[in-house]
């Protein structure tokens, strides 16, 4: 066992601190206040190649894996939950289907582009009666000649405000359901009959595009379909898995920033003429987030390391989403608590890290669901099948 | 149009804590940066290549086997890098560093331009650029802002008392720019990955030179020795200053100007 | 007295000059600007005389420049025994060919011991080129210099990362040893009237210098630099008295201006001007705080600060716990003062 980051990943945890440090941080307070979705960070992201993180180089990435995927989220989710948000819907999700079930053209087509921070990309499977119950979706697709017509919405899209491409689930044989029934489509945004029907008004991630998508006769060339007919569950599934570790990756940051402000707090703040540091009820906070950010580091790069090795890894993502949503709310409750009024003032990002923080146990999958994935993989061991 | 960068490294002084009272120096990170002037130049000689087109290599080395200082040169997007090694290296003043890069610039065949940090963010020195133009016989621009080149020379920015004034000289030459002149670029993603990597001709792209084969013994000792360490006085806080308005300000503008000397 | 027989003397005595132990003398680059002698050198001829004493050797100075000769009467009475003085129109403004030609050539027929020059960035320039030139060590920025008196050795220390801690080095085996001297780190000696000499004019016919000027750098701006990096940082707050003072006050320290958040909330500054752990967190070399009360969220913002002067009228205002001046009085008079004191009063 060598749990030592390669000089490579060292390099490129420099690379992205460097970036964030003075391209993220400085606007993390001014997004969030304004409601606004970085596009010039985004932009400077896909620039230096940092959006095709994990893709293979010959698609326009920098083939880094999904320990360097995890490294970049981490970096970035210590800034600011916005920003790594935007990030993880593009490529974790959005981008991440055509990678694992594109084809060759779909990857020169559109996984280039997104891999530059040419074009953004999206993930399109909630729907107002189908969210962590993915498979009863409703948006559907028919067979037209060379096309397929796709009707319906999707609600809660992250990134749906501003992406040029959507990796997009319809139902195509509704007989079958989601096994058989359900087709991947990658659509572009600006196709006839594609809409964006409104933006969500959230309580954190006020950094990012949440928005309600509309289909109306969308024609999507039958080129474009993603892996399979029938197939797009597994696709999406295999996606989420990837989402989930690198949520949990972000999550890791943002605990550490919470961690590393309270430390940085209680050197700093006296109270009855000792600094907080030296009061034990401090002392057990700190010393408890410091543990469970440990494990969790080591649950995040031990999973990417799985990933990167080629060994299957679906509850393990799903235990890094939940331990990870749950350490870093765990986290910035405690970095209020130590910080007293600052950590409820406006004026300091543990408020905002507190608001930002609660996502993270609902979208890519409730905790709930998590757990549901968890234990029936536990039970499926030992025979027993659970039906959500 | 060849131009060698060199590039030095320096611990991250966020790292380390001189504990005056105690007068030791603790390390609690070790991590390093590369010198700020150096970084400065190396954005330098990449803005000159993506003007005109050069050929630009970084030198670097360090006793110890670590070649990162010339991964991140080339991950910025230097063309080539030499990295020095050996023995002969441990205790390299500059005097010893101007003669081996003498040495490498022969080597090479020759260059058109060498860009160096004008000083180290440790010990504030700036001799280096200086020594390799005497060692070479060249021309020296020290401290400059921006580096162009026209008409076969090279123009730069520099200060001239309150002012900045615009210098030129005939190639080849010595630049030296300080360490906030500009802002170095973002490595690129794919071509950090590749020269960590060793793929991508990146592996090709370092030059492994042993400084036993290019000076001879005597060439690399130094003339320079360290012999200790020193702490500035304990701070000593709350110090009220007391009397008429006047000698009061005399006293401040006293501190600060004893304070700021030489800034 | 008759003033030319003194002149006489001591022109003789120069002449039978001869340091012990074939050392060779301590010499100093003189560095003069609009007539006058840069107080740097006459910091390192006081330097260079306690050397020499330890040393038993001679103190000469090096003057070039463009009708500089009568500016050796100065480097007499500070305490040099002798100064060669290259007067030609050629040597101003300063560039480097010529006089490290000049130098080289002084030094290759009167090999000194030790050099100083100022830490300036003419002694800058030239120190590297000319320890290159004749094979010597050369020690940048020296705070505090010493002699080690086996081998002949002057120790100096280099301050490093601005002054967190120093170094002592030393170039034993070299000849010469060249130091450049921090203006202001040491005391200027005493100019005696009485001391006087009579220069050894050295004929010369400088170089051509290798940069040309072309123009000034018209609108040129060197990069800004961030609060959170400022070297000094005059803050300003409820309690300045007149802000528009310190603010000049700024100007002249060529500081860069900030205040607490109560100067945010009353409109003196702009929000990326707060010092506050909620704002910029700064650790400037000097941090000057007017009219600060100093709560602790300012105070955790600035207390990296290296060297902290605090004015403000309540004597028990928090900001004077992280201070190492305290002025307690009313700020606006003090800054007035203060304005004054530093040459920059309009």
């Amino acid at each position: 066992m060598d749990f030592t980051f390669s000089r490579e990943a060292k390099a490129l945890r420099r690379m992205v601190r460097t970036f964030v440090e003075k391209e993220v941080a400085p606007i993390a307070a001014e997004i969030d206040r304004e409601h606004r979705v970085p596009m010039e960070v985004m932009r400077k992201l896909g620039e230096i190649g940092l959006l095709g993180v994990c893709f293979p180089q010959e698609y326009g990435g920098m083939g880094a894996g999904e320990e360097g995927y995890c490294i970049l989220m981490e970096e970035l989710g210590r800034a600011c939950t916005s920003t790594a948000t935007n990030v993880g819907a593009h490529i974790g999700i959005g981008a991440m289907a055509i990678h694992l079930d594109g084809t060759d053209e779909q990857k020169r087509k559109y996984l280039t582009p997104l891999a530059r921070g040419e074009q953004f990309a999206a993930f399109g499977l909630t729907e107002s009666n189908a969210g962590s119950d993915a498979a009863n979706i409703s948006t559907r697709a028919v067979r037209d000649g060379d096309n397929w017509v796709v009707n319906g919405g999707k609600v809660y899209i992250t990134n749906g405000g501003y992406a040029d491409v959507v990796t997009l689930m319809a139902v195509t044989d509704p007989a079958l359901g989601a096994r058989g029934g359900v087709t991947a489509f990658i659509v572009q945004s600006d196709w006839t009959g594609f809409e964006v029907a409104r933006e969500e008004d959230k309580m954190g991630i006020r950094g990012t595009s949440t928005a309600e998508l509309v289909f109306d006769d969308l024609r999507v060339p039958h080129e474009n379909v993603l892996g399979k007919v029938g197939e797009g569950f597994v696709t999406f599934m295999k996606s989420l898995d990837m989402g989930r570790l690198t949520l949990g990756a972000a999550c890791l940051g943002g605990a550490q920033a919470a961690l590393d402000w309270s430390v940085e707090w209680a050197k700093t703040r006296e109270q009855f003429g000792t600094q907080l540091a030296q009061k034990q009820s401090i002392q057990w906070m700190i010393a408890d987030i410091a543990t469970e950010l440990e494990a969790l580091r080591s649950l995040v790069y031990r999973v990417a390391w799985m990933v990167d090795t080629g060994q299957p890894f679906t509850e393990l993502a799903a235990m890094c989403k939940l331990y990870g949503s749950e350490v870093a709310s765990r986290a910035v409750d405690l970095a209020v608590q130590i910080h007293g009024g600052l950590g409820y003032s406006r004026d300091y990002p543990i408020e905002r890290a507190f608001r930002d923080a609660r996502i993270a146990e609902i979208f890519e999958g409730t905790n709930e669901i998590q757990r549901i994935v968890i234990a029936s993989r536990i039970f499926r061991e030992h025979g027993v099948r659970i039906s959500p | 149009m060849r131009i060698l960068v060199i590039l030095r490294r320096v611990l991250d002084p966020a790292g380390i804590v001189a504990h005056r009272r105690l007068r030791r120096l603790f390390i609690n990170r070790e991590e390093y940066l590369i010198q700020p002037g150096d970084h400065s130049a190396l954005e330098a000689a990449l803005r000159i290549k993506d003007l005109g087109g050069a050929e630009v290599v970084v030198v670097s080395g360090q006793p110890e086997p670590d070649d990162d200082t010339v991964c991140r040169g080339l991950a910025m997007g230097a063309d080539g890098a030499i990295y020095l090694s050996g023995e002969g290296f441990a205790g390299a003043d500059d005097g010893v560093a101007a003669r081996l890069l003498q040495a490498v610039v022969d080597r090479l065949g020759g260059a058109d331009l060498v860009l160096v940090g004008m000083t180290t963010l440790d010990t504030a020195q700036a001799q280096l650029g200086p020594r390799l133009a005497g060692a070479l016989g060249w021309p020296q621009i020290v401290g400059a802002w921006s580096v162009e080149i026209v008409d076969g020379r090279v123009r730069a920015v520099r200060r001239d008392g309150d002012d900045y004034v615009v210098v030129e000289t005939d190639l080849p030459a010595v630049v030296t720019v300080p360490g906030r002149a500009l802002e170095p670029r973002y490595p690129d993603g794919a071509r950090l990955v590749n020269v960590y990597r060793g793929e991508g001709g990146m592996g090709e792209a370092v030059l492994r030179w042993d400084v036993a084969d290019l000076l001879h013994p005597e060439g690399l000792v130094p003339l320079l020795e360290n012999r200790g360490r020193d702490f500035p006085p304990e701070r000593e806080l709350g110090v009220r200053v007391e009397g008429t308005t006047e000698e009061v300000a005399q006293a401040v503008a006293e501190a600060l100007r004893a304070r700021l000397r030489g800034a | 007295m008759d003033a030319s027989y003194l002149d006489l003397v001591m022109a003789q005595q120069e002449e039978t000059f001869e340091d012990a132990e074939g050392g060779g003398g301590v010499w100093v680059v003189a560095e003069s600007a609009g007539g006058e002698m840069a107080p740097v050198t006459l910091e390192a001829i006081g330097v260079a005389r306690t050397l020499a004493e330890s040393l038993g050797a001679y103190v000469y100075a090096a003057l070039l420049g463009d009708g500089v000769r009568l500016l050796a009467e100065t480097l007499y009475q500070a305490g040099v025994n002798g100064v060669r003085v290259a007067d030609h129109q050629g040597l101003s403004p300063f560039s480097l060919e010529p006089h490290l030609g000049i130098l080289v050539d002084l030094f290759a027929e009167e090999p000194p011991e030790v050099v100083l020059l100022g830490a300036t960035e003419i002694g800058g320039a030239l120190a590297p080129r000319l320890a290159q030139q004749l094979g010597g060590g050369l020690i940048e920025h020296a705070t505090t210099v010493s002699l080690d008196p086996t081998g002949r050795t002057v120790e100096a220390a280099i301050p490093i990362y601005g002054g967190e801690y120093f170094e002592v080095v030393a170039c034993p085996e070299a000849r010469p040893q060249f130091l450049t001297i921090e203006p202001g780190a040491f005391a200027g000696p005493f100019l005696d009237e009485y001391r006087r000499g009579e220069p050894t004019m050295v004929e010369v016919e400088p170089s051509e210098p290798a940069v040309r000027v072309v123009g000034l750098a018209e609108g040129f701006r060197p990069p800004e630099v961030r609060l959170a990096e400022a070297s000094l940082v005059v803050a300003v707050g409820r309690q300045a008295g007149d802000p528009a003072q310190v603010e000049r006050l700024a100007e002249a320290l060529k500081g860069r201006l900030a205040g607490d958040r109560g100067a945010w909330d009353a409109g003196l500054i702009e929000a990326d001007q707060v010092v506050d752990v909620r704002g910029t967190v700064v650790s400037p070399d000097v941090y000057l705080a007017v009219g600060i009360r100093g709560d602790t969220f300012h105070r955790a913002a600035m207390e990296g600060a290296a060297f902290v002067v605090a004015i403000h009228p309540d004597r028990e205002a928090p900001i004077f716990e992280k201070a190492d001046l305290c002025v307690v009085a009313e700020p606006g008079e003090v800054v007035e003062a203060l304005l004054t004191a530093i040459g920059s009063a309009d």
